[in-house]
């Protein structure tokens, strides 16, 4: 239980999670009012890494559901198991007849094996999949439903049910409540707008790109052994990389796995030979490689930008260009 | 506040931000979680409950900002003016009014005599000076709706709030002090005060009165924008416009991506696959629990599209190959050429570069064509159909973007006749209104014959009538 939004925001650090007031709060809420949370955002922001974070920090197991286009009712809400039942018939085959002997009829015979039905649609022979089990877990789980967007609209109709009632309706049995209620954290990309009737349902959280200051604790926190200079030096070209139109913008998991791959070079400080030889690991279009490089010299500048001094000399190589032919 | 909550919810509906009645009861709930005074968690609590869409979020911060704060700030300002005048003479707003109500005792009077509005200025309470504008703003009955109403609102506002009255009070009272034998300096003080107070009142007013004309009308500039210019014709576009434009168009490329992958469920299920069947179903004793059913073929439409880009149709091809560019991704294969009179593949520069110079490029002919003669339709099909007549198969959407205008040269329709036969569809998109074809230079009646589908496209609501039968 979290006591105030401070708590979650100490909380989160102290499992290695940096996040700002506007992450916690949303956090702090979702606890308090029981409500799902719909987290957005680019790829690589850390929108999975806060659902970890936040499992790791509440103590709860988390359950995760992977969408896909495709899924369906059978992956994500419960199964019958038909062999299983099947396998029982055939044991039990003797059972029946005995069951039987009694009737004389046809359909009393039929009703006798019909009052039975519930031995074979019983919790027994359901498999659950994630969804029941976030419900019917003992313990209250965390539930991350992973990459929302990526699901059919259908299946969103499934969902509304477990996010709203926080039950399960499993027309044979009956109606699954949940024992104490699962924190839901739901990620999207964005590649499909999602319903109204689930946005209403949900808290919604934007995770931007990280400021400088954030991204520089970040690295410190899940790369402690990369040096301060390095860090400084990293996160300055990020931020630069990201102004540029790039098809993919790198996010900070690039970020992270660049320091990582500095590190195993056992570089400590960023010039031309060494990003021009790792750009690929931040970088995953080929044209984008090619855009970075023609800005390299930018890129690696100490100043900011706007400083005057030392803009003009390092600006001028690839200035005449255009224009040959005029 | 409860109030306040409820009008900024509206506010925020006005500028386009769905706010659901559930929503603003979840903000309700979550802000009595919470302390307000720190404001960043009061924002928080707010965009996270009641906005639920990433692009909305910079409208939410500024009307956040437009709605919460801004005007107490403002307020705050325009009378630490007026308490800096009194700074000029030396004196201190707290001992001011210690002595001046020490004196009112001596006259048998105190502060209260003095109406709301007088006090509030007085003691420089801008909690109170903020609701008293406000509903004095209420009575007014302030439906503003353009800039030239600020004056009139304004005024019935102050008018409402009766500050000439608490002026006159103000006055009459430091005549009083004067005749009860106030120290002169203090008195000039006093007066100097209160002609600041009245200044600040008169501004903060006219403030809130243009603070509530943007609130109202924030988006209203947009709207107006975005309905216009989808009935603009594509000839008269400028640069911030073709970039609003790009913004509308990637909007329609992902619902045709939505509708795609709706149909493509609906297809799935195509015959029944026995050998999968009874694979699978080996664990259940051979008895077929669960059917297994073919996958049929992804049915993702090929498109390959003809882009005039003579000078005549410039500004359309621009827009043109803008819409292709976006549905590169919803199609599985997109080959794009282009086309005066020679006619040379584009699609290799579209899938590389940037939107935007992807376009220039394709524009001035990719490098491959010379864009400066004349346009020929019928030498630019004959050019296809002698060389890329293979890229057309028949799941290919052949699209045509032109005026057909041949400057009188040989139309040879049979070159479309066999791009047609080959084809799945062949859609023409004419800029000209169906009773200019086949008029003049016009050869869009020779090869109408040829055409599944020939539409008038200038403007985007045009295009979105034909992007539905080009698809479903």
């Amino acid at each position: 239980m979290f006591e105030s939004v401070d708590h979650v925001e100490r909380e989160l650090a102290s499992h290695q999670y940096i996040c700002d007031k506007r992450i916690a709060t949303v956090v702090f809420l979702a606890e308090k009012l029981e409500k799902p949370v719909l987290v957005e955002g680019p790829a690589g922001v850390g929108k999975t890494e806060l659902a970890n974070a936040v499992s790791k920090v509440t103590k709860r197991p988390m359950i995760r559901l992977q969408c896909y286009e495709g899924l369906d009712e059978a992956k994500a809400l419960y199964e019958w198991e038909y062999s299983k039942q099947l396998l029982y018939t055939q044991i039990l085959k003797d059972r029946f007849t005995t069951l039987m002997d009694g009737a004389s009829t046809l359909r009393e015979a039929a009703s006798l094996v019909g009052k039975e039905d519930s031995v074979f649609f019983s919790d027994h022979f359901l498999v659950a999949r994630p969804l029941l089990r976030a419900i019917t877990s003992e313990e209250a789980p965390l539930l991350l439903v992973d990459e929302v967007d990526k699901s059919d609209p259908e299946f969103e109709a499934f969902l509304l049910e477990v996010l709203s009632d926080y039950q399960v309706t499993v027309p044979e049995i009956g109606t699954f409540e949940a024992r104490s209620k699962p924190i839901v954290f739901l990620t999207s990309n964005n590649a499909r707008e999602m319903s109204d009737a689930l946005k209403r349902r949900c808290i919604h959280l934007f995770i931007d790109f990280p400021s400088r200051e954030v991204e520089e604790q970040i690295l410190a926190a899940k790369v402690p052994d990369a040096g301060e200079a390095l860090i400084e030096d990293l996160v300055r070209m990020m931020q630069r990389l990201r102004e540029l139109d790039l098809k993919k913008t790198p996010s900070i998991s690039e970020t992270l796995d660049w320091a990582r791959a500095l590190l195993a070079l056992n570089a400590n400080e960023l010039n031309e030979d060494i990003v021009n030889d790792t750009f690929n690991v931040i970088l995953k279009y080929e044209g984008d490689v090619r855009k970075a490089q023609g800005e390299l010299t930018k890129l690696l500048e100490k100043k900011s930008p706007e400083s005057p001094t030392n803009a003009p000399e390092n600006a001028k190589p690839d200035a005449p260009k255009k224009g040959a032919l005029h | 506040m409860q109030k306040k909550i409820l009008e900024f919810a509206d506010i925020l509906r006005k500028s386009g931000i769905r706010v659901s009645t559930a929503e603003t009861i979840d903000a309700f709930e979550a802000l009595d979680l919470l302390s307000l005074d720190e404001r960043e968690q009061f924002r928080d609590t707010l965009r996270a409950t009641m906005v639920k869409r990433g692009e909305d979020v910079p409208t939410f911060d500024e009307l956040f900002d437009l709605f919460w704060s801004g005007f107490y700030d403002s307020l705050r300002d325009s009378f630490g003016d007026a308490a800096n005048r009194l700074g000029d003479f030396g004196v201190d707003l707290d001992e001011l009014l210690k002595q001046i109500s020490q004196m009112l005792e001596g006259m048998d009077g105190d502060m209260g005599d003095l109406s709301e509005l007088a006090q509030a200025m007085l003691t420089a309470d801008l909690n109170q000076i903020e609701q008293l504008i406000m509903a004095a703003a209420n009575a007014a009955e302030i439906n503003i709706e353009n800039f030239l109403q600020i004056g009139f609102f304004s005024r019935r506002t102050l008018e409402q709030m009766g500050l000439d009255d608490a002026g006159g009070e103000l006055r009459d009272l430091a005549a009083a002090l004067e005749a009860a034998g106030m120290d002169p300096q203090q008195l000039a003080a006093l007066r100097e005060f209160i002609d600041g107070l009245m200044d600040a009142a008169r501004k903060s007013v006219r403030n809130f009165t243009e603070r509530e004309l943007q609130k109202q009308n924030h988006d209203y500039m947009e709207k107006f924008r975005r309905e216009t210019l989808l009935e603009k014709s594509f000839y008269h576009l400028s640069e911030e416009e073709v970039r609003k434009m790009r913004e509308v168009v990637e909007r329609l490329a992902q619902k045709i991506k939505n509708i795609l992958s709706i149909r493509r469920r609906r297809l799935n299920k195509g015959k029944l696959d026995l050998h999968q069947t009874l694979r699978k179903n080996m664990a259940l004793g051979g008895v077929p629990f669960n059917l297994i059913f073919k996958q049929r073929k992804k049915d993702r439409p090929k498109l390959v599209i003809l882009c005039d880009v003579s000078s005549s149709v410039a500004n359309v091809s621009r827009f043109m190959l803008q819409f292709c560019y976006s549905l590169q991704e919803a199609f599985s294969k997109i080959r794009s050429y282009v086309f005066v009179a020679e006619l040379g593949e584009v699609t290799h520069t579209m899938e590389e570069g940037d939107i935007n110079e992807a376009i220039e490029e394709a524009l001035e002919g990719g490098g491959v064509i010379n864009v400066y003669t004349r346009s020929n339709f019928g030498h630019a099909f004959h050019h296809f159909w002698q060389n890329y007549l293979s890229a057309i198969d028949n799941k290919t959407t052949v699209l045509i973007l032109g005026d057909a205008r041949n400057n009188y040269n040989d139309a040879r329709a049979w070159c479309l006749r066999d791009i047609h036969n080959k084809a799945k569809n062949v859609v023409w998109l004419n800029p000209e209104s169906p009773s200019a074809w086949g008029f003049g230079d016009s050869v869009m009646d020779r090869y109408r014959p040829y055409i599944d589908v020939a539409e008038e496209c200038r403007n985007l609501r045009q295009l979105n009538a034909v992007i539905d039968r080009l698809i479903l």
